[in-house]
């Protein structure tokens, strides 16, 4: 910022007067001073190097590391002592820290002793020298209108609340000011915040009001932010606001900025190398605020935490409707306070109506949304026609006001429902329609149209349904195909079981009949072989029985049991008994009528 | 020969149809395709073309093939500036008949095949005559098949009765619009949940709609 040709004309005057010094007869003598020789971080310190004498030395200025050290200006005094001339200059550094900590500045001479400085962290310092920086924090004395101008009257924050006490949960809207002094402060760095975890700051808006303001003959930018303030706990706060911003400060104590002062112009300043920039914050001066908790008696079951001041009115959609229509029951609380808060689940449960559960919106009348208007829509569906009545929507929220809660209810609406044209598609069309439709001669209810094919005169005479569903999707019609192919199945599974049994059957009487018959051809090869007659005989005697009883087995059995009594009584005195002897002439005319064999 | 148990389903049958028959005589009707036909005649005099739409599908059901109610649904379908739908060869062979007149063709075909099969497990003579029965009973049955797979769509689909219906993404009142739906429209029903019925129309675009703007053509009928 400071422009070069200052620079080198101050070094000029410096190589002149170091030149000029011998020609005046006087030694030059080298002297240093740091004031302050304790700063804060963010401050700066001035070392003066003066120099008297008839002569002086060129001066290199000395590398501290954490230190940085610029010529910022000079100065020179010719006195006239008892004839002679004393010249002394001096020349004006400024000092500023980097880090924290002590620093030793060597001798500008060798001779020279070193200099030492502290440099403390920000804030801590207690030096009340370079009293236009600002600390960080604004010190207590505001004026009698809130504002309360930093040290060096570059900046102010205030805090503008509308009552001092409110409810919890309670919306307020405050207005935060932040002052710029126009030319000093470079930047705002950030939004306005709260100091503590008390209060919240809601809709703070994004864009401030910028409107030019006059404090103490200075001129100020003022910026405006809207917000609502809410407390989150009841009790006694202190309140405050604090902003972030870079202002320029004095590098040279105020009493020695007089013609800066006058000059007022503070690029003026920054041309002489009077301003550095810093970072602060500003604080507001504390607000008293005392929040108050809701009161419990008298609270309504459906308070839902709205405090303010509201009103509410309600609305249909419309006055008539169709069973199963959606309706829309709009509900209006408009008036002033936390509508965040601010909700309703409107009609529940009604007989005769399907209700769902509302949504809403909310429309502001102010920036931050204090005032405004929030709507519930709520649809409904009627399943009966008829006139029916809707009952009113309440609202309950807490007044500060009056501080008690009330309930705001609107008036009831009627409505109009008439029946479902899905009702009456079929069943109960249109008087009209329904006189067209049953004579089926076609009456028009309107003129009839030509490209219309005429009715069906057949319509009274025609054989009609029950449904339109087809049978074969109806379930009693769909037992009949049903059962005709269990029955069919069935049957088929019968059949095949009995042919698969017969087969079975008859494969194994070949099978016995060939093994017998082997049996028996081997006993008569024996017999044969041996030959023994007896045995031959009864082997094939045997042999046959067994193949005529195998066919028939229960022939068979009879066959071999006549056989046997037949040997005995042969070779025994047993008699059969007169009702044995009838039953074997029964069995015996049976198989002889037959006609088979025996 | 065949068992007690194939013959005792027979027989239930033969009562069930006997039934079924007497309770249809008994009911009142409640549809008739002239009736339904003039019914849509009327609608469509009284400028309401959903329902006028709604009784000319229902009349269609019940006499396919009649030219007054295709005349009459296209007619008003046009006057809609809705598109209508043609039929295909097989589609009009298939519902050449009513549904009834099908429904009873099919239990025909179904007893003739089941008494060819159980024959032809009997006897083995006059195989090429059971051979034909055979295939006279397969080829019913399959004919009412046909039909019930040609008629699906018809008997799950519903007609916008109001004009510009809205259909919503969410079954819900204040569901967002996606489209509006003309009135005569039909559409397919996909869906149902508690008032709302999702909905595919022919151009594919599906939403949700309230069963109060539109009438299903076979009441009753809902999900497919």
């Amino acid at each position: 910022m400071r422009p070069d040709f200052l620079r080198g004309g101050l070094l000029a005057l410096m190589v002149y007067l170091c030149a000029a010094a011998p020609a005046m007869g006087i030694a030059s003598l080298i002297n240093a001073t740091l004031q302050p020789s304790q700063i804060s971080m963010g401050e700066s310190a001035e070392l003066t190097i003066t120099s008297s004498g008839s002569s002086m030395q060129p001066i290199t200025l000395p590398e501290v590391a954490g230190l940085e050290l610029r010529i910022i200006g000079q100065s020179h005094r010719i006195e006239i002592i008892n004839g002679a001339t004393l010249v002394t200059t001096a020349l004006i550094v400024r000092v500023t820290p980097q880090a924290v900590g002590i620093f030793t500045i060597p001798g500008i001479t060798p001779k020279s002793e070193p200099l030492v400085l502290r440099v403390n962290p920000d804030g801590s310092s207690n030096s009340s020298t370079l009293g236009s920086l600002s600390s960080g924090k604004s010190p207590a004395g505001a004026r009698a209108d809130g504002i309360r101008l930093t040290a060096d009257g570059s900046a102010f924050v205030r805090l503008i609340l509308p009552k001092r006490e409110v409810y919890v949960g309670e919306s307020i809207p405050v207005d935060i000011e932040v002052g710029m002094r126009d030319g000093f402060v470079t930047s705002l760095n950030g939004l306005p915040t709260l100091t503590g975890a008390d209060f919240t700051l809601n809709n703070l808006s994004r864009q401030p009001e910028r409107v030019p303001k006059v404090i103490d003959g200075k001129e100020f930018t003022l910026l405006t932010w809207h917000s609502l303030l809410a407390a989150v706990k009841p009790g006694k706060f202190s309140l405050s606001v604090e902003s972030p911003l870079t202002v320029r400060i004095r590098t040279r104590p105020q009493r020695e900025s007089l013609l800066e002062d006058s000059l007022g112009d503070p690029f003026m300043q920054n041309f002489f190398g009077a301003t550095v920039s810093k970072e602060i914050t500003v604080a507001s001066p504390p607000s008293d605020l005392t929040v108050l908790s809701l009161p419990s008696a008298g609270r309504p079951p459906a308070f839902s935490g709205a405090v303010g001041s509201f009103t509410i009115a309600s609305d249909l959609s419309s006055a008539t409707a169709a069973a199963g229509d959606p309706l829309t029951l709009r509900m209006h609380v408009s008036g002033a306070g936390n509508f965040d808060r601010v909700d309703s689940t409107m009609l529940e449960r009604l007989d005769a109506w399907k209700t769902y559960p509302p949504k809403s919106s909310f429309k502001p009348s102010d920036p931050v949304g204090y005032k405004g208007e929030k709507t519930f829509e709520q649809p409904l569906i009627a399943s009966k026609p008829g006139v029916q009545t809707l009952p009113g929507v309440t609202f309950s929220y807490f007044d500060p006001a009056t501080r008690r809660y009330e309930t705001a209810r609107s008036a009831p609406l009627a409505v109009t429902i008439s029946p479902s044209l899905a009702d009456t598609s079929s069943s109960v069309p249109p008087a009209s329609v329904a006189a067209a439709a049953a004579t089926g001669a076609g009456t028009p209810a309107a003129p009839p149209s030509v490209s219309l094919r005429p009715d069906h005169l057949a319509a009274g005479r025609e054989a009609g349904q029950n449904s339109l569903s087809p049978l074969y999707l109806q379930p009693r019609f769909l037992a009949l195909p049903s059962l005709l192919s269990l029955a069919f199945a069935g049957g088929w599974l019968r059949l095949r079981r009995r042919a698969s049994d017969s087969n079975g059957s008859r494969a194994d009487r070949d099978r016995g009949v060939a093994q017998a018959t082997h049996h028996a051809v081997m006993e008569l090869e024996s017999a044969a072989r041996a030959g023994n007659a007896t045995r031959f005989f009864n082997a094939a005697r045997t042999a046959m029985l067994a193949t005529v009883g195998a066919g028939l087995d229960a022939e068979g059995e009879e066959i071999r049991q006549l056989f046997a009594l037949a040997d005995e009584a042969n070779y025994s005195a047993d008699q059969p008994t007169t009702t044995e002897f009838e039953r074997w002439i029964e069995i015996v005319r049976q198989r002889l009528l037959r006609g088979k064999p025996p | 020969m065949i068992g007690r148990m194939p013959l005792a389903m027979l027989g239930l049958a033969l009562a069930l149809t006997g039934c079924h028959l007497r309770a249809a005589d008994a009911d009142e009707p409640r549809y008739s395709a002239a009736a339904l036909y003039n019914l849509g005649n009327s609608y469509a005099r009284a400028g309401k073309p959903g329902l006028a739409v709604l009784n000319y599908e229902r009349a269609s059901l019940l006499a396919p093939n009649d030219p007054d109610i295709a005349a009459n649904l296209r007619f008003v379908r046009a006057s809609s500036h809705l598109p209508s739908e043609s039929t295909g060869r097989f589609t009009r062979a298939v519902t050449v008949a009513n549904p009834t007149v099908v429904s009873w063709l099919g239990v025909a075909g179904l007893a003739v095949l089941g008494a060819s099969t159980l024959l032809g497990a009997v006897s083995s003579r006059r195989r090429w005559m059971r051979h034909a029965v055979t295939a006279l009973g397969a080829a019913l049955v399959g004919f009412t098949v046909c039909n019930a797979v040609v008629l699906w769509p018809t008997l799950h689909a519903a007609v916008v009765v109001t004009g510009a219906t809205p259909v919503r993404v969410s079954p819900v009142p204040m569901g967002d619009p996606l489209f509006t739906l003309p009135e005569a429209e039909t559409v397919k029903i996909a869906a149902e949940h508690e008032d709302f019925v999702l909905i595919r129309t022919a151009a594919g675009k599906t939403g949700w709609v309230s069963r109060a703007n539109i009438v299903p053509v076979v009441p009753g009928e809902s999900l497919p």
